[in-house]
């Protein structure tokens, strides 16, 4: 298992930019019956990047139109979101979801949230055909994967809009500040300078500015991500 | 300052840098010790050294001062003023008046609101490779005096020969990741800047100093703390 893990990590943190990555990969490192890979909501749109199979497409498709469901709950709280008994035990938590998924057999549903900082992207969807617990050695791994896909799917929508330049952007001296505003970003949520970067380049992006604005605010401490309570990695 | 306050200086400043060459040493280091010993010896206010990163435009990577007044200036220099002059041109160019004269307008605008009277850039080059200026700024007008000129080019020769090494200088291609080296301790340093500034809540000048006052109190290279701090594995 642990080998399927790095397997994967490794698998993930490889891909070429533009690539999407492989759900079953996911899948079998975590030990489940399938994985999707979806972003939602205003930033990244509301879309399935990757399903390891018809199953998890169809859980993220229903999550979607229902407006409901464990991606949409693990994105807000910007935390996991467990369900391993669907069927019975927990039927009553998303009904009309649980319906829906009586006749495939899904019967357990595990999401974690891809997320940088306050930026929230999308969410992984895990699910198995028998009711059983991820375990905390599965939460703590697809965690870690989550944290690395998200940094993935920031980078590839990025360049999609041709905004992935980063540091190149502007003057000699607008990188100055904007390594100065990454060291900031270092401090306040704990992640190492590629995150802190990219998450810069992702907040200049959802505000429509541009990097050196986006860290001036931040050196001349006008923005912070300090503030935000939840939602910024544990992996380094 | 008196005649044997000066050459003491400038002798002790040629034994620095000498020493540093023969024994293991840190490119910024001794990049960061001229500048100082240049403001310290000669009759200049404030002292910049930028160095080209291979694609022709030159960054800056050891000041006197780490105010962004300043260092918007150089930048402003670097991109259309005397230092990029300087090195295009490799050769000295002198400004003895910033008051006087059409060329440059934003830098001499620049450089008149800190103060500044007077330039000189001085190209850091050795046979026929330029890598970089040395930028000497002065708040009275009039040209830099023999003495002090002859001091500059000096100490450009011999931080110049630091950079490049002998062995270095057999392949081009060695040149380049020597600076390419400079060039990233320094996006390092600006990291640990914002990193202290957050930790401590002070200015991103006053978190240099602290950098700098560790390196030396410790016998460390400043890049080496500064990497401390971004990776988080050092606190101060």
């Amino acid at each position: 298992m642990a080998d399927h893990f790095d397997a994967a990590a490794a698998a993930l943190l490889s891909l070429d930019r533009d690539a999407a990555p492989d759900a079953a990969l996911l899948a079998d490192a975590l030990t489940v019956t399938g994985a999707s890979i979806s972003t939602l909501g205003d930033f990244l749109g509301t879309e399935t990047v990757a399903a390891s199979d018809d199953r998890a497409a169809r859980l993220d498709e229903l999550q979607f139109d229902l407006g409901q469901g464990p991606c949409w709950d693990a994105l807000s709280a910007a935390a996991p979101v467990l369900e391993p008994d669907l069927l019975g035990a927990g039927a009553t938590r998303w009904p009309a979801l649980s319906d829906a998924l009586r006749d495939p057999g899904v019967a357990a549903v595990f999401a974690f949230p891809l997320v940088l900082g306050p930026l929230r992207l999308g969410a992984v969807d895990l699910y198995s055909d028998r009711a059983a617990p991820l375990g905390p050695v599965g939460e703590e791994q697809a965690t870690a994967l989550a944290a690395i896909l998200s940094r993935h799917l920031l980078r590839r929508a990025l360049r999609a809009v041709g905004q992935d330049e980063g540091v190149d952007q502007g003057s000699r001296f607008s990188r100055r500040v904007i390594h100065q505003a990454t060291g900031f970003v270092i401090a306040q949520l704990g992640i190492d300078p590629d995150g802190a970067h990219l998450l810069i380049q992702g907040q200049a992006f959802a505000e429509g500015r541009s990097m050196r604005d986006v860290a001036d605010d931040i050196v001349a401490r006008r923005l912070s991500f300090a503030a935000s309570s939840n939602g910024f990695e544990e992996v380094r | 300052m008196t005649t044997v306050n000066r050459e003491e200086l400038l002798l002790d400043a040629f034994a620095t840098l000498a020493d540093t060459l023969v024994a293991d040493y840190d490119v910024l280091d001794l990049l960061q010790t001229l500048v100082e010993t240049c403001a310290t010896a000669l009759d200049v206010s404030q002292v910049g050294l930028l160095l080209s990163d291979g694609s022709g435009e030159l960054e800056l990577v050891a000041s006197t001062s780490e105010s962004s007044a300043l260092v918007e200036t150089i930048a402003i220099g670097a991109a259309e003023g005397p230092c990029i002059d300087a090195f295009t041109a490799s050769r000295v160019v002198s400004v003895p008046d910033l008051g006087d004269g059409a060329e440059w307008p934003a830098f001499r605008a620049s450089a008149a609101q800190q103060g500044f009277g007077s330039v000189v850039c001085i190209p850091l080059k050795l046979r026929d490779t330029t890598i970089g200026t040395l930028n000497l700024f002065g708040e009275e007008t009039g040209v830099l005096n023999d003495r002090d000129m002859k001091a500059a080019q000096a100490l450009a020769h011999v931080a110049t020969i630091g950079i490049l090494q002998e062995r270095a200088l057999r392949k081009s291609d060695e040149i380049r990741s020597q600076l390419e080296f400079a060039l990233n301790s320094r996006v390092v340093i600006e990291q640990a800047k914002g990193v202290l500034a957050h930790t401590h809540q002070i200015s991103t000048e006053a978190a240099f100093d602290a950098i700098r006052a560790y390196a030396r109190k410790t016998r460390q290279p400043l890049a080496l703390v500064a990497r401390g701090l971004v990776d988080r594995s050092l606190s101060i």
